[in-house]
């Protein structure tokens, strides 16, 4: 059953193997010449300055996308072992597609309530 | 003694075990890792490290849909929440080490232990008594008795809990997730009574007052300085007080950063009108 | 596009074998699950309804549609009355307590929801203009001067009351618990969205909100020891592995325990009632009588669901565990409530002295035996439209700035207002068990449940605790009208449409049950027993 991921596996050493390449490659093929700005954080420009007040907190505006975000998250969860179920020979019977719509019709008029009501706005 | 329980009683497969003895300890050091980081941030994405393993593990194990309920809800929603919670609270705020809770250390001592051995002794019966093994559960070949019931892998099973048997249950869960909007929107949102200033009004408004039409100036730049906390200096020399944002002012005075000129005075609070601030960066 | 990703998603995972059979089909009895499917919907309408009705009209809006869906909501389970059938694939049982429990829970709801909708459209609506504002800011008085009112009241009322006939209906642990979670998570945010006293609000909502879900934690972790002992949740499957050993496993009975806390909790039995006095006082008051109503009688449909249909095997375990818990709650409510000074706080250990007197008649069940099930039916109806009465007029006593709610404020009432304070005091006898009211009956109903059941000692610490609310009800009657009121003592608010039904509403239905019990006691000895 591990080889089915073998596939992922590949991916996630291309990906490292790209990021493992670049830096060295930089180091290899780049002039270093240190100096005081060159350690400043962006080399250049603004220096970084304390915190704002509250020392980086959050405006609470957050908390309504990460609800929706969540609310969200935990719809796909169902809709994972539906899509599984769905694809299987018999699986897809007009119940199963119905149950489904019904569900994510009724989550989005959450998602319809928040629009209108300017929760995405950010102002 | 750990590969020959993992083995005999897990039927680990080659690769299976490979994985394993090459996550576990990355996970165990993670894991350390959040228990001893000092920055809650670290903390936080230490655990993140942690649930990515476990889901790796899970996956190998045959239970693809626990693996992605693990990314999904715990390194997606869980993770988030918890970093939310930490940003809402603020990233700078130092743990209080006073302990509130009396005897808290001590009962965490004896949870951990009392659950070390539910751990232990549960592994060790699972290494003498042997267990069916996932595959024996999953799939319908092995076991003719609950073939049917067991045919199609865990995630096709869990499809028809939940879209079968319970399916009242799944349909009123939307319910619970529409309730968690409709309370976000109600505690966190509010609307605006009078109706944002467009930047062509906020233009007018500047010119209308007349203090300030142009942009307020930016902050000092020189040579051994470049921050938003460092006044610019005007033509007679003293610094502007215009040229500092009042929060991030106050903030440097709180942190004693960025010499400021006495002269500054209360003129600075006094001068920030609410449009036109240009900390041209 | 989704089948095609389907396909995608089985071809590259493991174990997506070929099933033998197709996907099976649920069967549902649509007609026996209306009541629930139609609030469902109506609390969905209300979501759209808040999108798009523009603010001026929503709070009558919403009105018109949740009375009309619980009013099309208690027709289906009047024409339902027939009906005795464990459906949506054995995960709800529609019998006759539950039908029972859904037609009361839906007639106080509709009692409610007037008060709600009374106060959502005041022009002094008590429900908060904007909760998010921080209380006491200039934003909060900008949003009050511009006529803000959160009617999302309304959808979150009919979702928790959606939950409410969902969790006594619920035939596995599953269900139940959703069933639980869709009835608290509206009242946790209903609590906090009080316009006065708005810290108080928000501090009752925090409270309520973080001590409910410990409790649900507690059910989740008992549901997975019930599993680990019966290999099921269906409470059918829990009833067999229980009738097969003669000897009580730890896990099950701990298991048992895990539960009981978290519905002893929902319906504010001591030791797990500390929640019930602060957010009682803090919730807006129709939100405080929606769910000192609403939630208590739910839960004792769900309670007595789990201990009878699930554990009647265990109920030698059981039993002393309620009888402890019915004497430690009747003598809590009573004792505590003796030195309140607060209507709301005083209506809120008269609540759990009431949980108390019911948990009695559940305490002395011999399990198939139905005079106690039907008794204490009959004993939430009457408690249900007292209790909603009762703070219909504590509603209605106001100072300058909102209820006067401490009992000083209340002295000499009945001088100045005698048709207030006399239907108060009429509520009030209802409470405390005297003729002529429904009170009386539904004592004596549970009283006689519990001896006939073997719990005298039950009977008697309940006769006492009787004995001892009534002397707080009648410390209030006495403040009422036989003292001379203050000066500047509050004013009684003329009760508009909606109040003055559901004052009607609580008061016919306390005096009719009063008067001729006998019908409803019928009715809910027909209702009687569970199906199993």
């Amino acid at each position: 059953m591990v080889f089915s991921y073998v596939p992922v596996l590949a991916l996630f050493l291309l990906a490292g193997g790209f990021a493992v390449f670049s830096i060295i490659a930089g180091r290899l093929s780049g002039p270093r010449r240190y100096n005081r700005a060159k350690y400043d954080a962006y080399e250049c420009g603004i220096e970084p300055t304390p915190q704002p007040i509250g020392g980086g907190r959050f405006p609470v505006k957050y908390y309504l996308t990460a609800m929706l975000f969540i609310v969200f998250d935990i719809e796909i969860i169902f809709l994972y072992p539906w899509a599984v179920a769905f694809a299987q020979k018999g699986g897809a019977t007009v119940f199963l597609f119905v149950e489904m719509v019904l569900f994510i019709v009724t989550v989005f008029i959450a998602y319809v309530y928040v629009w209108r009501r300017g929760g995405l706005e950010w102002d | 003694m750990p590969t020959a329980i993992l083995a005999s009683g897990l039927n680990a497969s080659g690769p299976e075990t490979a994985v394993f003895w090459i996550l576990a300890p990355i996970a165990v050091i993670f894991a350390l890792g959040m228990v001893f980081s000092r920055h809650t941030v670290h903390a936080a994405l230490m655990l993140g490290g942690v649930m990515l393993i476990l889901a790796v593990f899970y996956a190998a194990q045959d239970a693809p849909f626990l693996a992605f309920v693990q990314v999904i809800v715990y390194t997606g929603a869980v993770m988030m929440l918890f970093l939310f919670v930490l940003m809402l609270v603020g990233v700078d705020t130092k743990d209080s080490l006073v302990e509130t809770l009396r005897g808290q250390r001590f009962a965490g001592v004896v949870a951990a232990i009392g659950f070390l051995l539910l751990l232990f002794t549960g592994i060790v019966n699972a290494g003498i008594h042997g267990s069916k093994g996932l595959h024996a559960v999953n799939f319908a070949d092995d076991q003719p008795a609950r073939g049917v019931e067991n045919a199609g892998g865990n995630v096709y099973q869990i499809a028809k809990l939940l879209f079968d048997r319970y399916v009242f249950a799944f349909e009123a869960t939307s319910a619970l997730l529409i309730t968690a909007a409709l309370g976000a929107m109600v505690l966190a949102h509010r609307q605006r009574h009078t109706p944002k200033l467009t930047q062509r009004e906020l233009m007018q408004q500047r010119f209308k007052f007349g203090t300030h039409p142009a942009p307020l100036p930016g902050p000092g730049v020189y040579a051994r300085h470049n921050a938003v906390d460092t006044p610019a200096l005007l033509p007679d020399g003293s610094p502007s007080p215009l040229s500092v944002s009042l929060s991030v002012e106050l903030v440097s005075q709180k942190h004693g950063r960025a010499p400021r000129p006495a002269e500054l005075g209360s003129s600075a609070a006094a001068h920030h009108p609410a449009s036109g601030k240009g900390q041209s960066e | 596009m989704s089948p095609a990703i389907a396909h995608v998603a089985a071809a590259l995972l493991p174990g997506a074998a070929d099933p033998t059979t197709s996907f099976p089909t649920p069967h549902l009895d649509y007609r026996a699950l209306l009541p629930m499917l139609i609030v469902g919907g109506v609390a969905t309408l209300g979501v759209l309804v808040e999108a798009f009705v523009p603010r001026g009209k929503r709070g009558i809006t919403q009105t018109v549609l949740a009375l009309g869906g619980l009013v099309a909501a208690m027709v289906a389970v009047v024409s339902n009355t027939s009906i005795r059938n464990i459906t949506a694939e054995g995960a709800i049982s529609v019998d006759g307590p539950t039908l029972f429990i859904q037609g009361t829970v839906i007639a106080v709801s509709i009692g409610a929801l007037l008060l709600i909708a009374d106060r959502a459209l005041a022009s002094d609506a008590d429900f908060a203009a904007q909760a998010a504002d921080v209380p006491g800011s200039a934003a909060e008085q900008a949003s009050v001067r511009a006529g803000f009112v959160h009617t999302e009241v309304f959808p979150l009322a009919m979702f928790a009351v959606a939950g409410m006939l969902l969790f006594p209906a619920a035939n596995d642990l599953i269900t139940m618990f959703v069933g639980l979670e869709v009835l608290s998570l509206p009242l946790y945010l209903l609590a906090g969205m009080a316009r006065r006293r708005r810290l108080l609000s928000q501090e009752a909502a925090l409270k309520y909100f973080l001590l409910g879900a410990f409790s649900s934690a507690f059910f989740v972790y008992g549901m997975a020891l019930v599993y680990g002992y019966a290999g099921s949740v269906k409470f059918a499957d829990i009833a067999t592995a229980l009738s097969s050993s003669t000897h009580g496993d730890p896990l099950i009975i701990v298991g048992l325990a895990l539960l009981g806390i978290a519905l002893i909790f929902k319906l504010s039995g001591a030791p797990f009632h500390w929640w019930t006095p602060d957010v009682y006082q803090g919730a807006p008051t129709p939100i405080t009588a929606f769910m000192a109503a609403g939630t208590k009688i739910a839960a004792f449909g769900a309670l007595m669901r789990v201990l009878f249909v699930a554990f009647g095997g265990l109920s030698w375990d059981w039993r002393p565990i309620i009888w402890g818990v019915a004497i430690v709650t009747m003598v809590v409510g009573a004792v505590i409530g003796v030195t309140q000074t607060d209507v709301k706080r005083l209506l809120a250990y008269s609540s759990i002295a009431h949980a108390g007197f019911l948990l009695t008649a559940v305490g002395g069940i011999t399990v198939g035996t139905a005079d106690s099930e039907s008794s204490v039916l009959f004993y939430l109806v009457a408690y249900g439209f007292m209790t909603i009465g009762a703070f219909a007029i504590v509603m209605l006593v106001r100072d300058a700035d909102g209820e006067a709610n401490h009992l000083s404020r209340w002295v000499g009432l009945g001088r100045r207002s005698p048709l207030i304070a006399g239907i108060f005091a009429f509520f009030l006898l209802a409470f405390a068990g005297l003729p002529p009211t429904s009170g009386l009956w539904a004592k004596v109903a549970v009283f006689k449940a519990a001896y006939e059941g073997g719990a005298a000692p039950l009977v008697i610490v309940g006769m006492l605790a009787s004995a001892v609310t009534a002397y707080y009800y009648v410390r209030i009657i006495v403040l009422m009208f036989f003292q001379e009121p203050a000066v500047d003592g509050p004013t009684v608010l003329a009760p508009t449409v909606f109040t003055s039904a559901a004052v009607v509403i609580g008061v016919a239905a306390t005096l009719v049950l009063g008067i001729v019990p006998q019908p409803l006691l019928d009715l809910a000895g027909k209702a009687v027993p569970f199906l199993r």
